[in-house]
C-alpha cells in the first residue's frame, strides 16, 4: 500500500504558501493567474488615480469653512434661532438631552459585557470634549456651549459608577430609565409652558440631527413591538385579527414612504383638530413608525415561518400554553434568526427620516440644502457640506451594524 | 356511553379505540385499538409510513384524530383544551430530532415546564433538573447550549427535560434513529434504567435488542393497523402473520 510520497503517521506538515502570511494571500488572490495579474494591476491603477485625486481634492482644494459656520446649526437647526427661542439661549437643552444619553451609554458600558457598549460610550465622551476645544472665537461657541459639551465626559462616567456600584445597574432599569430620559428630553427640547428657563418651543423649529434622531429612535423602539404584534396577529387563526393585519401590512409596504407623509400633510388635517393636525413632527413619527412596522412585521414572520415544527411540538408537548410557546419558545429564536434583517430596517428607518422635508421640516440635510441655497457665499460649498453629512450618516449607520453584529456574535452561543 | 367507561380498568393508563386519522384523503390510521396499562412498556415496530409516529402523537394530542377514542389516565381526548393541556402534562415525549430549545442552555430546557406550567419556585425546579441530569449521565452540562453537546447528550437532556414534569407515561418517537451508532447504546441505558423503574412507556422503534430486552408487549404496525399484537417473545419467536415475519426478516438480516 504505502509508496514513497506517503506521509509516515506522525508527521505534521507545514501548510501550503497559498495559506501562509501576506505574500501567500496576495498569491492566492491576486497573482494566481496572468489574468487575475493583469485585473490586479488595473484596479489598483483606477484606485490610485480615485485615490490621488479625491484626496488632493479634500486635503488641498475643499473648503471646509462652511461645516464651521454651520456648527452647531447642523445639530439643532433653527432650534435656538431668535424666532424660536425669542430672548433667551436655549442651546443648552438640547445638549443637557446628550448628557443624559451620555449617562445611559455609561450604564451599558458597565452593564454590557461586551467592548461595542464601551467603544461607543467612550467615542461619544471622546468626540463631544473634542468639540468643545475646536478653535473657534468666543461669539461663535460660547464657554456655556464648551463646557456642556465637555460634560459628556463626567456624564459617561457617572453612568457607569451609577450602574457599577447601585442596583441600577441591570439591563431591566436602563430600559425603564432609556423611556423615562426620553420623555424628559422631550419636555426638555418641547419646553414646559410657565416654567422659566423652559419656555415652549414649536416643534415647526425642531431639526437638523436632532430631529433626525428623535425621528429614528422613536421609530425604532416603538416599530419592533408594533412590528411583532403585526407578525403574530397575520399568523393568528382568527379570520378578523389576520384580515386587519395583512390589509395594514400591504398598504403601509404597498405605499412609498413620501406619498404617506405628504398625505398626512393634506388628509389628516381634514379629519383632526387643528391643534393635533399642525404638528407635523407628530405626523411624521407616526408615519414613520407605522411604515417601519409594516416591514418589521415581515422580517419577524419571517423568522417565526424559519423555525422547525418540532419547537412548537416539544413546547406543546411540555404542557406550555399557546401564549407561552410564542414568548418563551417562538419569538426570541425568531427574532435572534432575522436580527440582520432588523437591523437593516433600523438603518433604513434612520435614513428615511430625512425625507420630513417632504412636509417641510428641515432635517439636518435639507437644512443644510436651505442653507446652501439662501447664502450665495456658500453655494460654492455644496459638496463639502453634503460629503460631511453623508460621513455623519455612516458613522450612524455604521455603530448600528457594528452592534447589530457584537448582539449577533453573543447571541449565537452554543448554536449550530 | 356510561357501560363503556365503566370497562375502563383505573391501571390502563392508555386506551385507544377504532382511532382514525386522515391527512387530506390518505387514511394514516385505520381503526386502531389498544391498551397501554400501567407499568408496560410497549414497543411499536412496523415499515416507514405504516403510521406508527402517527399513532404515538395522536396520545397527546400533537396529531388530532378525527374518529374514535383516547382516553389517557382517565381523560378523554377531545377538542377540550382543558382535557389536551392536563395530559400533556402528564405525558412526557422524546422525538427522534430531539427539538432541544436552542436558544435555552440545558438547565434552562430542563427548568422551564416545571416553573411555567408547574409554577414550581426555580430554586426546586433547578433542584429536580440536577438530580435528572445525574440520572441521565450528564450532570457536568448544565449550562451548555444544546449546539454544544454531541447528538446523545442532546437526546438525553431531551428526557431529562420529558421527566421533569414527572410525567405517568412517556412517548418515545424513534428517540434513537438521528444518532451516530456510538452513542444509541447512551440513550438506551438511560430508557432502560427508566423502564425498570416501572415507568408507562410506549416507544417506536427499530432497535430489537432493546425491544427484546425491555418490552412486554409488542405492536406490529402497516398500512394504518395494528396487524399484529403480542408478548415480546411470542412476537420474534413464533411471529403469526406474513408481513410481519418478512419485517422481521429484513431488520434482523
Amino acid at each position: 500500500m504505502a509508496s514513497a510520497t506517503d506521509t509516515p503517521p506522525g508527521v505534521v506538515l507545514p501548510p501550503p504558501i497559498t495559506e501562509r502570511g501576506g505574500v501567500g494571500w496576495a498569491y492566492a488572490n491576486l497573482f494566481s493567474t496572468w489574468y487575475n495579474t493583469v485585473l490586479t494591476f488595473i484596479y489598483a491603477a483606477l484606485l490610485g488615480v480615485a485615490l490621488w485625486f479625491g484626496l488632493s481634492w479634500i486635503v488641498l482644494e475643499a473648503d471646509w469653512k462652511v461645516i464651521a459656520t454651520l456648527g452647531g446649526r447642523l445639530i439643532i437647526g433653527q432650534y435656538n434661532t431668535e424666532f424660536a427661542c425669542p430672548g433667551q439661549n436655549c442651546f443648552w437643552r438640547p445638549q443637557a438631552s446628550l448628557l443624559l444619553v451620555s449617562v445611559l451609554l455609561g450604564m451599558a458600558w458597565a452593564v454590557s459585557g461586551d467592548k461595542a457598549a464601551k467603544r461607543i460610550a467612550i467615542g461619544v465622551a471622546a468626540i463631544t470634549v473634542a468639540f468643545a476645544f475646536l478653535p473657534y472665537s468666543m461669539d461663535q461657541m460660547g464657554l456655556d456651549v464648551r463646557l456642556l459639551l465637555v460634560a459628556n465626559l463626567p456624564a459617561v462616567a457617572a453612568g457607569w459608577v451609577l450602574a457599577r456600584y447601585t442596583p441600577l445597574g441591570t439591563v431591566r432599569w436602563i430600559v425603564i430609565l432609556g423611556v423615562l430620559f426620553f420623555l424628559v428630553i422631550l419636555v426638555l427640547v418641547g419646553g414646559l409652558p410657565g416654567v422659566p428657563g423652559l419656555q415652549p418651543v414649536s416643534t415647526i423649529y425642531w431639526g437638523g440631527l436632532m430631529l433626525n434622531l428623535l425621528l429614528a429612535v422613536t421609530g425604532i423602539t416603538l416599530s419592533l413591538p408594533i412590528g411583532i404584534a403585526l407578525a403574530l396577529g397575520r399568523r393568528s387563526s382568527l379570520p378578523l385579527v389576520k384580515l386587519l393585519c395583512v390589509v395594514f401590512i400591504e398598504v403601509m409596504r404597498g405605499m412609498p414612504l413620501i406619498t404617506l407623509l405628504f398625505m398626512s400633510q393634506v388628509l389628516v388635517p381634514l379629519a383632526f383638530p387643528q391643534d393635533f393636525s399642525t404638528n407635523s413632527l407628530f405626523r411624521a413619527g407616526v408615519i414613520l413608525t407605522l411604515f417601519s412596522s409594516a416591514y418589521m412585521a415581515e422580517n419577524i414572520r419571517g423568522g417565526l415561518q424559519a423555525l422547525h415544527p418540532g419547537q412548537v411540538e416539544a413546547a406543546r408537548a411540555l404542557g406550555l400554553a399557546g401564549w407561552q410557546t410564542t414568548l418563551l419558545i417562538s419569538l426570541p429564536q425568531a427574532i435572534r434568526n432575522v436580527i440582520p434583517a432588523i437591523v437593516g430596517q433600523f438603518i433604513s428607518l434612520f435614513k428615511d427620516t430625512l425625507l420630513v422635508y417632504i412636509i417641510g421640516m428641515l432635517d439636518v440635510v435639507e437644512f443644510s440644502r436651505a442653507f446652501i441655497q439662501g447664502n450665495a457665499k456658500y453655494l460654492a460649498s455644496a459638496r463639502e457640506l453634503f460629503l460631511f453629512l453623508a460621513l455623519v450618516f455612516w458613522i450612524f449607520t455604521y455603530t448600528m451594524s457594528y452592534v447589530s453584529r457584537r448582539v449577533e456574535a453573543h447571541l449565537r452561543v452554543g448554536h449550530r | 356511553m356510561a357501560a363503556s367507561e365503566s370497562t375502563i380498568d383505573t391501571s390502563d393508563m392508555i386506551v385507544c379505540r377504532d382511532v382514525h386519522k386522515w391527512y387530506g384523503n390518505f387514511h394514516a390510521l385505520r381503526g386502531v385499538t389498544t391498551t397501554v396499562r400501567k407499568r408496560e412498556v410497549v414497543v411499536v415496530v412496523g415499515p416507514s409510513g405504516s403510521g406508527k409516529s402517527t399513532f404515538i402523537r395522536t396520545i397527546n394530542r400533537l396529531e388530532e384524530h378525527q374518529r374514535g377514542d383516547i382516553i389517557v389516565d382517565g381523560i378523554e381526548l377531545s377538542n377540550d383544551v382543558r382535557n389536551i393541556d392536563a395530559i400533556r402534562r402528564d405525558v412526557g415525549m422524546v422525538f427522534q430530532s430531539f427539538n432541544l430549545f436552542p436558544h435555552l442552555t440545558a438547565m434552562d430546557n430542563i427548568t422551564l415546564a416545571p416553573m411555567k406550567v408547574r409554577k414550581l419556585p426555580a430554586r426546586q425546579a433547578e433542584e429536580i433538573a440536577e438530580q435528572l441530569l445525574e440520572r441521565v449521565g450528564i450532570a457536568e452540562q448544565a449550562s451548555k447550549y444544546p449546539g454544544q453537546l454531541s447528538g446523545g447528550q442532546q437526546q438525553r437532556v431531551a428526557i431529562a427535560r420529558a421527566l421533569a414534569m414527572q410525567p405517568k407515561i412517556m412517548l418515545f418517537d424513534e428517540p434513537t434513529s438521528a444518532l451516530d451508532p456510538e452513542m444509541i447504546k447512551e440513550v438506551l441505558d438511560v430508557m432502560r434504567e427508566l423502564a425498570e423503574s416501572g415507568m408507562t412507556m410506549v416507544v417506536v422503534s427499530h432497535e430489537i435488542g432493546f425491544t427484546r430486552e425491555v418490552a412486554d408487549r409488542v405492536l406490529m404496525f402497516d398500512h394504518g393497523q395494528i396487524i399484529e399484537e403480542s408478548a415480546t417473545e411470542e412476537f420474534f419467536d413464533n411471529p403469526k402473520e406474513d408481513r410481519t415475519k418478512l419485517f422481521l426478516s429484513q431488520i434482523l438480516a
